[in-house]
């Protein structure tokens, strides 16, 4: 029997499971959120809704995650910044030095991703303790004094301080930011670094005007890659932060696990949306899709 | 307060004791239904440091009932939070299907919110002969008025826990928390009912009959205390490991947790404040449609044996509900001691300053909750 297909049809066969994938597994969850957002528990703790014109949900929102958004920029941007600072280097030191251990060198940068990244974060708690190895190194180099000064340490401790939270976003994060760089980096034909030092480029000159701008697509691609999931990180904040570093992820844990006001939460989660949406809109009208898997 | 008992005491009490509970299994053998090919393994969700665990050459109360009863038994130590514990369960009880857990040992607020919700089973009482042994005033309590469906598991103290050697000084007081040189090294309970009830008596309220009003003093001090740094963390029950290695100066605590955890540190101390602690009970329950509701009966017929609680009580440090542990106590030198522990039996000076926080209205329960959640969440 032949099947009723013809050959035009094959693209639409081959593209079907992705699509499906993406409508079951994307679409319709977002589309239960935005539902979710605008509708009203029928009682405390069960699990109808109904749906409500009132923005109720969106004003508790915004009172309750205002602050945090703010936070959670500010802390996410300083993560991926130091990303960059630490990564870039070291993509740049695999993809020159590397030789033929470039691809050794490459897979070490996600050996973390082995380990689970609850335990990760949780085995920096006992590095970081009052009483850790990084602490008592701090002590032994007497450099307590400064490192607070410096507004690194809070009260002499480094546990449950933004400078562990951010050092922890950067190290979860890491992998995605650097394997990009790398990406980009190999790309970069040597020959043209040559030729800038034969036109008389010193070396900074030759990174400004040759490497970074051929590299900038995958320091956008890495640095999305991590400011967009340490947004809305909750693991980094609940065991390395302080109380005053919450996130917003950790509000959304809040009022679903805690107080059960999947509503509320569907809100806060649908502005996060917007914002992120907002702010890669932004990026495209200043830079195109430069980085956005379109370079 | 020094603590009258240390672990290897407990340990000789748990050997002493051994030989009337090894005929557990040799009579349970005479009974019928026991065997293991006729059961489900019996699953029970608890607090971590909430029972004797297994010793070198010494079995736990778990595998003491396997032994003794030829059911398995799948013990989880998974109750950080009971509010994320409650979001856990939530959704398949809701949705009228079983939970993995044929017993939830809970606070007694969250029992009574599910037996409100009417997700519980009440449990067959009789097959559990021995809950007579239960203390008479924790019979129909305020949170399961017909007394159907719970039986307490143990009666905790929430106070103040403290490392002498981090604070220099001895505490007495909630104020000692907010002190100056404490900067930093506090911590507080993310669960709302223990931390505003210690609270709320410092500040003289009467919390067996409390109303979202009393907690306005309490969560305004919190924020201060939390802006201005001199809180370091809220937490669960994972309060522990940082108290142990040194991560706190002080916090918000139980007194059976701290008194066990001495046995590794002993700089650490507890205290019931001067204005008084919070009397919080944890109780059995058998969620609705849970398969292991025979094996469930026989656990809690086990642990009301008197020797059965003494055992556990005596590695917990908590108040038993069960009668007759004192008398066990009593028969062996090892655990005499435990009997003059205020703590684990409060004489009438501990009664006095002890209150079990009551349970508030739905409308200002929400509102406590939401104000806490706003102050530990953002």
């Amino acid at each position: 029997m032949k099947l009723p297909l013809t050959r035009r049809d094959l693209p639409l066969l081959l593209v079907a499971p992705g699509v499906a994938w993406l409508i079951f597994f994307f679409v319709l969850p977002l589309l239960e959120l935005l539902r979710q957002s605008w509708s009203q528990p029928t009682s405390r703790f069960g699990l109808t809704t109904t749906l409500s014109p009132n923005p109720d949900n969106y004003m508790d929102a915004f009172s309750l995650a205002a602050p945090l958004f703010a936070r959670s920029v500010g802390i996410a941007a300083l993560a991926t910044l130091v990303g960059l600072v630490v990564g870039f280097p070291l993509a740049w030191w695999i993809v020159r030095r590397g030789g033929r251990w470039k691809p050794l060198l490459t897979g070490l940068v996600v050996v973390p991703f082995f380990f689970s990244y609850l335990v990760r974060t949780i085995a920096w708690t006992t590095l970081l303790a009052d009483s850790g190895p990084l602490m008592q190194m701090v002590r032994v180099l007497s450099l307590g004094h400064l490192l607070n000064n410096l507004g690194l340490l809070q009260d002499g401790r480094l546990l449950n301080t933004t400078t562990a939270l951010v050092a922890g976003l950067t190290y979860n994060y890491l992998p995605f930011l650097i394997l990009p760089i790398i990406a980009s980096l190999g790309t970069i034909d040597p020959t043209l670094l040559e030729a800038a030092a034969d036109l008389g480029a010193h070396s900074p000159r030759i990174f400004l005007k040759v490497v970074f701008p051929l590299a900038l697509p995958g320091l956008i691609s890495g640095g999305l890659l991590t400011f967009i999931p340490a947004m809305g990180d909750v693991v980094n904040s609940q065991y390395l932060g302080g109380v005053n570093d919450r996130m917003i992820g950790n509000i959304i844990a809040d009022l679903v696990l805690i107080q059960q006001r999947f509503t509320t939460a569907a809100a806060i989660s649908m502005l996060l949306l917007l914002l992120i949406t907002f702010f890669l809109l932004m990026y495209m009208r200043r830079y195109g899709k430069t980085g956005l898997g379109a370079s | 307060m020094k603590r009258l008992t240390r672990r290897r005491d407990v340990l000789r009490f748990l050997i002493t004791t051994g030989g009337t509970a090894a005929m557990a299994p040799v009579l349970s053998a005479c009974q019928p239904n026991k065997g293991k090919q006729n059961s489900v393994p019996l699953i029970i969700s608890n607090w971590p440091l909430f029972i004797d665990t297994d010793q070198p050459g010494v079995a736990g109360s778990v595998r003491r009932f396997e032994q003794a009863t030829g059911i398995d038994v799948i013990y989880r130590e998974d109750l950080n939070d009971p509010d994320s514990f409650f979001s856990r369960i939530r959704l398949p009880l809701a949705m009228g299907q079983p939970v993995e857990q044929d017993i939830l040992i809970v606070p007694n607020w969250l029992a009574s919110r599910l037996i409100r919700l009417n997700w519980l089973e009440p449990l067959p009482w009789a097959q559990i002969g021995n809950a007579s042994n239960l203390e008479d005033s924790l019979k129909k309590p305020l949170w399961d008025p017909k007394g159907l469906y719970s039986l307490p598991w143990m009666v905790g103290i929430t106070g103040i826990a403290y490392n002498i050697k981090s604070t220099g000084r001895e505490l007495n007081s909630v104020d000692d928390l907010f002190a100056k040189e404490l900067h930093g090294r506090v911590s507080f309970l993310s669960m709302w009912r223990d931390t505003l009830g210690l609270l709320m008596l410092a500040d003289g309220k009467n919390i067996t009959a409390p109303t979202y009003k009393d907690t306005i003093p309490a969560l305004q001090r919190l924020e201060q205390a939390k802006t201005s740094g001199q809180i370091r963390s809220f937490t669960g029950n994972d309060y522990q490991k940082d108290l142990l290695v040194g991560n706190l100066a002080a916090c918000v605590a139980w007194a059976g947790d701290v008194a066990q955890l001495m046995g590794e540190n002993p700089d650490l101390r507890f205290v019931v404040p001067k204005t008084g602690g919070v009397l919080t009970a944890d109780v059995m329950v058998i969620p609705r449609k849970a398969d292991g509701k025979r094996e469930a009966a026989q656990w809690m017929n086990y642990v009301y044996d008197p020797i059965n609680a003494a055992r556990i009580d005596a590695a917990t440090h908590f108040i038993s509900p069960v009668k007759g542990v004192k008398k066990v106590f009593a028969a062996s030198s090892s655990t005499a001691k435990l009997i003059e522990d205020p703590l684990m039996f409060p004489d009438k000076t501990m009664a006095n300053r002890l209150h079990m926080l009551g349970p508030f209205s739905d409308q200002d329960e929400i509102a406590v909750e939401r104000q806490f959640s706003k102050l530990i969440a953002s």
